[in-house]
């Protein structure tokens, strides 16, 4: 794209999908906005009055919403620590040369193709449940009272849950990551007296930063929307135990029909992402220049 | 000190054998080059002396210790590699500490020696940045400097200077020869390169499927090579080699002359077509054809020489320079 012609040829030709894309993304959240300003219920229907500020001055001074705030962190920064910390070791562990290394590496990555509704019902209903579960199995075998997960310690069992799924990402990113580090950089560094774990802090996790700081803003991004195995497991509970925001936007429209408020949930929430992500690309974010 | 002795040593990859029983003296403060073509084992073998792989059979004792079992770090040898394996998040200055810091050298020692490396190597200026920014003239400095911190019994480079543009080969070149002759420190040098190994070395070891062919100075394997593979292998441009009659007359299954030692003179023994010459100013390399010896017959003239494609000339080779092989390829004294 060279000539002033061919550039503006360009832009002619890009715009059509970007006048798409502007639409797609400015028309919902246009609407969100407006809505969040209406006080619309849906249980009770008529007029909807503009209110202004009234459906986010509900939202947030709803102690649950500083409970979903903090239990969406917590999510996030439980099922990033997990995947990251276990990612590496994995994708060391995955990157030896051992007998059956193919199927082995298909078996690592197999959990990411699993929807997130049938692993979190096989881990409710299979692994978790305190009567037919396998956990619960085990535990009798030892002679030990069984112990309800989902009840007793919600949010660290949907953690685990979403940490399995997102696991074989982390790894899968990580591992083709230390196959590109170049092995006389670990030769040398063996010759200059460095042992496995200093080779490791030294050399190896330095390389691996950039695609840390990949996996990190990645996950990021899907987790502060979690959804799927909160509903089909806990429903928020118990109590709202393990609400985040975006199941307490949920529950705001859909269960108590409540539109608006919903709605004004909804874009805390976008704000409160965008906070989140200035302060990754703050921390992080220098590791992805070249 | 720097002795290195390698008794019997063996390397096998699986069913496959490349380096056979292999016997080899290095003396402290040598500068030994290892040269042979593509996959003869040079690279393994330094790496075995590296501690890099393991011996299959064999000992390696350093200077009388017998070093066979001991990891590469307690060998007290410093190795160079072709990529320099530079560590590409640290700066220069910490690249060059770091074997230091791994060892537990104090900081003011660090720093000492450090300064030291970066004055002989002429890196003073470039010790904060990042090898990512350097050439690869300088590059191969910061690797260099690397292996003179640790001040090791000996230093192995495995090609190092092959990632680089020729003159700036010839440079380097003359710089690593510049810091044996001062360090006076043993010297093992991997290369695929004759010249390399003619320019730098004290000993020469030319290898062949893991074979050691030849150990000697450059001037011994130039004068009296062992077998036609060194004969072949050493010299540049490479020796014309010719078999049959013309041999027999000699009393050998071959023969070789080297190109300096084939003259173009008005009658000789041997005639020829002129192919390509090679004008180098100094020198003119005539590719001679049809000469019923050999293929191609390659002979050093002087500069000026004014010969032109399809001329047929008279060659007078040096009797008296002549190599002459047996049945088996060695050389008959």
């Amino acid at each position: 794209m060279a000539t002033q012609h061919s550039r503006a040829a360009a832009r002619f030709m890009i715009a059509p999908s970007v006048l798409l894309l502007l639409g797609w993304m400015l028309i919902p959240l246009g609407m969100t906005i407006y809505f969040s300003l209406l006080r619309y219920n849906l249980l009770m229907p008529g007029n909807n009055p503009f209110v202004g500020f009234e459906n986010y001055s509900y939202f947030l001074s709803d102690p649950t919403f500083l409970t979903a705030m903090l239990n969406t962190l917590l999510l996030v920064g439980g099922v990033l620590l997990i995947t990251t910390v276990g990612g590496i070791l994995l994708a060391l562990l995955i990157d030896q040369p051992i007998w059956g290394q193919g199927i082995v590496r298909i078996l690592v990555i197999a959990p990411f193709f699993v929807m997130p509704t049938v692993s979190a019902l096989v881990w409710k209903n299979m692994f978790m449940n305190p009567v037919n579960g396998l956990f619960a199995w085990v535990a009798d075998l030892m002679g030990l009272q069984p112990y309800d997960f989902l009840a007793s310690a919600p949010l660290l069992s949907i953690i685990g849950m979403v940490s399995w799924t997102w696991l074989p990402f982390a790894t899968l990113i990580l591992l083709t990551a230390l196959q590109s580090l170049d092995s006389e950089q670990l030769e040398a560094a063996e010759m200059d007296g460095a042992g496995p774990v200093s080779r490791f802090f030294h050399i190896m996790l330095p390389h691996l930063a950039r695609a840390i700081t990949v996996v990190i803003l990645i996950q990021t991004i899907f987790h502060l929307s979690i959804f799927a195995e909160i509903l089909v497991t806990t429903n928020g509970g118990p109590g709202v135990a393990s609400t985040n925001l975006t199941y307490l936007v949920y529950a705001e429209s859909l269960l108590r029909f409540d539109v608006g408020t919903g709605s004004a949930g909804g874009v805390v929430a976008i704000i409160l992402a965008n906070i989140v992500a200035i302060f990754l690309m703050r921390m992080i974010g220098k590791n992805l220049d070249a | 000190m720097g002795q290195i002795t390698l008794n019997k040593v063996t390397k096998s990859f699986g069913e496959v054998q490349v380096i056979p029983p292999l016997d080899l003296d290095i003396n402290d403060g040598e500068f030994v080059v290892f040269v042979g073509p593509s996959g003869c084992g040079k690279s393994t073998l330094l790496r075995l002396i590296a501690g890099l792989e393991d011996v299959t059979s064999g000992d390696i004792v350093i200077d009388g210790t017998p070093a066979t079992d001991l990891p590469p770090a307690k060998r007290r040898l410093a190795m160079v590699f072709q990529s320099y394996a530079l560590y590409p998040h640290m700066s220069v200055r910490k690249n060059i500490a770091f074997p230091m810091k791994m060892a537990g050298v104090s900081q003011e020692e660090q720093q000492r020696r450090i300064d030291g490396a970066a004055k002989a190597l002429n890196l003073t200026d470039y010790l904060d940045r990042r090898p990512g920014q350097l050439s690869g003239g300088q590059r191969q400095r910061v690797a260099i400097g690397r292996a003179i911190v640790r001040e090791p019994a000996a230093f192995l480079f495995d090609e190092p200077l092959s990632n680089l543009d020729a003159a700036l080969r010839v440079g380097m070149r003359l710089e690593i020869s510049e810091l044996h002759k001062r360090l006076e420190t043993t010297m093992i040098y991997v290369t695929h390169d004759q010249v390399e190994a003619m320019t730098m070395a004290d000993k020469i070891v030319v290898l062949r499927a893991g074979h050691i062919e030849q150990v000697g100075s450059p001037l011994e394997l130039y004068r009296t090579p062992r077998n036609l593979f060194v004969a072949g292998f050493i010299g540049s441009p490479k020796m014309n080699l010719i078999e049959g009659a013309e041999a027999g007359k000699h009393g050998a299954n071959t023969i070789g002359v080297r190109p300096e030692h084939v003259r173009v003179t008005e009658t000789g023994p041997w005639s020829g077509v002129v192919g390509v010459s090679e004008h180098l100013g100094s020198d003119t390399f005539l590719h001679v054809h049809d000469t019923g010896l050999c293929d191609v017959m390659t002979v050093r003239a002087g500069g000026e020489l004014n010969v032109h494609h399809g001329d047929r000339i008279s060659l007078t080779p040096d009797t008296d320079k002549m190599h002459r092989f047996d049945a088996e390829g060695l050389r008959i004294a």
